[in-house]
């Protein structure tokens, strides 16, 4: 297997070859492309206008786009062969909090978002400094912080939903309450005239700025490198010169900072914080990751394939839901996307199939 | 089993093996024979194809061309099942043991005896375990835990699971890659009792004096060919090497005779101390100083706390070591492997897959790991042209083949695999370089590579400081050799005896095994001054390495 191959050239220009084989370890797994294309495929072929309906695509993904922002902190945990299970509750929590300012102080957006950042990226720190200091598997010590965050949650909020639709005294929507419901309502988008004659529907330009910007740092800063090398080989890491208790830390409180983006996000998608907001997120999450290729074990995994798989998720419930799936049949139909996704990246598959096959077809023979 | 017929075909024959991956034929038609009681050796760098020919025999290759016999008939090898029914056992290099098990349970994985109601018999488990380590003369607890074990007796509870399964040819890879001189000769006592019973044997080994004193025969591989079939005793170690690497090699190591150790001091450590807490090996009082342009040596058998010195002053352990350190002249004590790595320490680890590579990434990736501040921008992200002229320009250096710099590690044969990890300390710009069995378990050409690479680092003025145990290599590299044993200085040896006593196998040794050998006082040994250890077992050795209890 690791017969010396001749050598080649390693100074000279690169020809196209050798650059699409430097771009492709970020372009994720083909098969996730494939499946992609796939669910559009069907998309179009079942409901054709409706499915490819901007409304009804941008909908989509501004629906999915909470979750889709959650997967990308996931990703940066999966990369370091950590998990982070509380990013649903964070969420809950975030959006919850970010409701109560704008409905008990009626406090400005600019003001809102990164506050909730900032409590996200709190319990996030949590998590890190357990996990890596005091060495609780990441597994149990988010899965106690989904607990903890929930519970907080309930409490502050005395278990009532609170609304975002926040009326002034005229019977119309504040100043504050107007910039909250363009987070993530449909006809209240950002950037009229300066993003398009609409204006963007903010939930998905978020979600795609934030992909953008953790692709680049994983990509193309150190720091970026260093969340693979610790999930890759952790040891190798830290003789490498690595503060792999700090990359750890910094990674969990990243995800719990962009969980906290993204619960104002839901909350004005919503129109109401519930204190449920975000249950279950984490698995749509983590599904979103472990699809686009990244693997639990670590140091395997990039952002647009997370991105990838995040819009096929998006899209199968979309295609689902049009074409009237029950929610019980899609949920089943989704965990078998996940299986399919996983067994068709291992590496070698296809090598591993003929194996199986041809000492079988010998045996028959004597 | 079958048994042997007198006029004996014989025990294994692999005949005409080819075998093809993606892109590259790693055999073309090599064969292999082993009879009864005999040790083979299989030689060849690596890449040469001898694991993928082994990886074939014992079955975890399914589609290959060519015959295997065994005594005679043709067998059907397709997978590890097909290689147990026939006799053939293999004991890997990276051990297949299950760390948390007991050693009785390892040897009987899978095949447990069971009591009348189906649970696990644990008393005949542990007494037939017993029974086989006893036969291996290990006094073992059947019970006690792999991971409690030392890697000696890893891989003697290896053997140990391979005859439990009855095997008649068994073959071992590398299995001294891992083990200090005294327990290769464990070992090959082991091996020469399974002969005398019958079995055949097959030695992957890359150190041509461990072959002369085990194997009967060796065959030569060589880029997937045969290379050559040559007994034992009508071979020289030349016609060897020159057969793995198709020319003559020249000189083994590339050091001149000459002792360099005049030049500024690097590296100064005194009274250096770390009690371990867990029960490994601990470090009393070490003084050390290395030289610039000086290559030092640090000998000892397992656990005498070599790779741990090493880690120590790279700051693996943190700052909770004792001792004083300056380097290049400056105070420094030992914090991190970041904050050494900055101050111009650089570390090639003793594991290469388990410390040092992320195996699933890169060569570039790998390569660039410790030094990417240097190809920082000013948006502070990692230039990449930077980067991969950087690491481009250390794989010609280097002499990496590798098809491109996007290649994944893992795919690299064990010599190019270290010599990415070479290339990674390298970037940083060392001025000490620490080096944890720089070439273990890689081929011939590789090892004559990175000794050349060390001579040239030194004649530069880095500062070298490398633990190994092949005692050739240390005695053929080093100006200067340290001993340890059990976390002590236990002998200092030069490479010039102007400088002080010479360093040969048997001072060092009997240096290394200090405080074991309290009887074997080798007056003959005793000549130098360093080598009055032997006479004072329990007391402090003279070396300049006192402890200070």
């Amino acid at each position: 297997m690791t017969d010396t191959l001749p050598e080649q050239t390693q100074n000279g220009s690169p020809d196209v070859r050798t650059r699409a084989r430097r771009l492709l370890p970020w372009l994720g797994s083909l098969q996730s492309y494939i499946g992609l294309v796939l669910i559009v495929a069907i998309g179009i072929a079942t409901q054709g206008d409706t499915f490819l309906d901007q409304t009804n695509l941008t909908n989509a993904v501004g629906n999915f786009a909470s979750r889709g922002i959650l997967a990308v902190g996931v990703t940066l945990v999966i990369l370091t062969a950590g998990i982070d299970l509380s990013v649903g509750s964070l969420l809950g929590f975030a959006s919850m909090a970010s409701a109560m300012m704008l409905a008990n102080h009626d406090m400005p957006v600019w003001q809102i978002v990164p506050l909730c950042m900032l409590i996200g990226a709190a319990f996030g720190f949590v998590n890190g400094v357990g996990t890596s200091v005091l060495r609780i598997q990441s597994f149990v010590m988010t899965l106690a912080m989904l607990s903890i965050a929930r519970g907080l949650d309930r409490q502050m909020s005395d278990n009532q939903s609170v609304g975002t639709t926040v009326a002034g005294p005229d019977g119309k929507l504040t100043e504050n309450a107007e910039a909250f419901q363009s987070l993530g309502t449909p006809g209240h988008n950002v950037g009229v005239g300066f993003l398009g004659p609409d204006g963007v529907y903010y939930p998905v330009l978020a979600f795609v700025v934030v992909c953008v910007v953790f692709h680049l740092i994983l990509s193309r800063t150190a720091f970026g490198r260093h969340i693979y090398a610790v999930g890759g080989n952790p040891t190798a890491a830290r003789l490498s010169g690595i503060n792999v208790t700090l990359v750890v830390i910094a990674v969990f409180t990243l995800s719990g900072m962009l969980a906290g983006f993204a619960g104002p996000i839901d909350a004005a998608y919503s129109v109401s914080a519930d204190p449920q907001a975000g249950n279950t997120y984490e698995l749509d999450a983590i599904a979103a990751a472990v699809i686009g290729g990244a693997s639990l074990a670590g140091g395997k995994g990039t952002i647009i394939g997370t991105f990838v798989g995040a819009l096929i998720l998006t899209l199968l419930d979309n295609v689902l839901g049009l074409n009237a799936v029950s929610d019980n049949w899609q949920l089943v139909i989704k965990g078998l996307i996940v299986v399919v996704a996983v067994v068709l990246q291992r590496p070698g598959l296809l090598r591993t199939l003929r194996h199986r096959l041809t000492p079988a077809e010998k045996e028959t023979a004597p | 089993m079958t048994s042997e017929v007198p006029p004996a075909p014989p025990l294994l024959a692999m005949r005409a093996i080819a075998k093809s991956f993606p892109g590259v034929r790693a055999l073309k038609g090599v064969d292999l024979t082993v009879h009864s009681g005999e040790v083979v050796a299989l030689l060849g760098e690596n890449g040469a194809g001898k694991s993928t020919l082994m990886n074939i025999l014992a079955g975890l290759h399914s589609d290959y061309e060519g015959v295997i016999e065994r005594d005679g008939e043709r067998v059907d090898i397709h997978r590890p099942k097909d290689a147990a029914r026939h006799g053939i056992g293999m004991i890997h290099q990276e051990l297949n043991l299950v760390p948390g098990l007991s050693a009785a349970e390892n040897i009987l994985l899978g095949r447990e005896p069971r009591t009348s109601r189906g649970t696990v018999d644990r008393k005949a488990m542990d007494r037939r375990a017993a029974a086989l380590l006893a036969g291996l003369g290990l006094d073992t607890p059947p019970r006690r835990l792999v991971k409690d074990c030392r890697i000696a007796e890893q891989q003697l509870i290896e053997v140990a699971k391979a005859l439990s399964l009855n095997v008649r040819v068994l073959v071992m890879d590398e299995p001294t890659s891992a083990l200090a001189d005294a327990e290769v000769q464990r070992l090959f006592t082991v091996i020469r009792e399974l002969t005398a019973q019958g079995v055949g044997i097959v030695y992957i080994s890359h150190r041509i004096e461990e072959l002369e004193a085990v194997a009967d025969s060796v065959t030569v591989l060589r880029d997937g060919s045969h290379a050559g079939h040559r007994t034992m005793a009508d071979t020289t170690r030349a016609e060897l090497i020159r057969l793995m690497v198709g020319r003559p090699l020249g000189e083994l190591f590339p050091r001149r005779p000459e002792q360099h150790s005049d030049g500024p001091v690097r590296l100064q450590i005194s009274g250096l101390t770390r009690p371990d807490p867990s029960g490994g090996p601990a470090l009393h009082g070490i003084d050390l100083t290395v030289r610039s342009g000086e290559i030092v040596g640090l000998a000892g058998l397992m656990g005498a706390g070599r790779s741990e010195l090493l880690q120590a002053v790279f700051g693996a352990y943190g700052p909770r070591v004792r001792g004083r350190f300056t380097l290049d002249g400056k105070p420094y004590h030992p914090r991190t492997p970041g904050h050494a790595i900055r101050r111009g320490l650089a570390l090639v680890a003793e594991d290469r897959k388990e410390q040092s590579l992320v195996l699933g990434n890169t060569v570039r990736f790998n390569g660039s790991l410790a030094a990417l501040t240097r190809y920082r921008t000013a948006w502070r992200t990692v230039s990449r042209r930077r980067e991969r002229a950087a690491v481009a320009a250390q794989m010609t250096h280097l002499k990496v083949k590798t098809p491109s710099l996007e290649s994944t590690v893992s795919d690299l044969s064990g010599g190019n695999q270290q010599k990415v990890v070479l290339a990674r300390c390298l970037l940083t710009e060392p001025s000490v370089l620490l080096m944890d069995e720089p070439t273990r378990g890689i081929d011939v050409g590789a090892k004559a590579e990175i000794h050349a690479l060390m001579d040239r680092l030194a004649a530069q003025g880095t500062a070298i400081v490398a633990v190994s145990s092949e005692l050739p290599e240390l005695i053929g590299m080093c100006d200067r050799i340290l001993v340890l044993c059990e976390g002590r200085l236990t002998g200092e040896f030069h490479r010039d005896p102007a400088h002080g006593p010479p360093a040969t196998q048997e001072s060092i040794l009997t240096a290394a095994m200090a405080r074991e050998t309290v009887t074997d006082g080798d007056p003959a040994a005793a000549a130098g001054r360093g080598t009055t250890i032997t006479d004072a077992p329990g007391a402090s050795p003279r070396t300049d390495g006192s402890r200070d209890d």
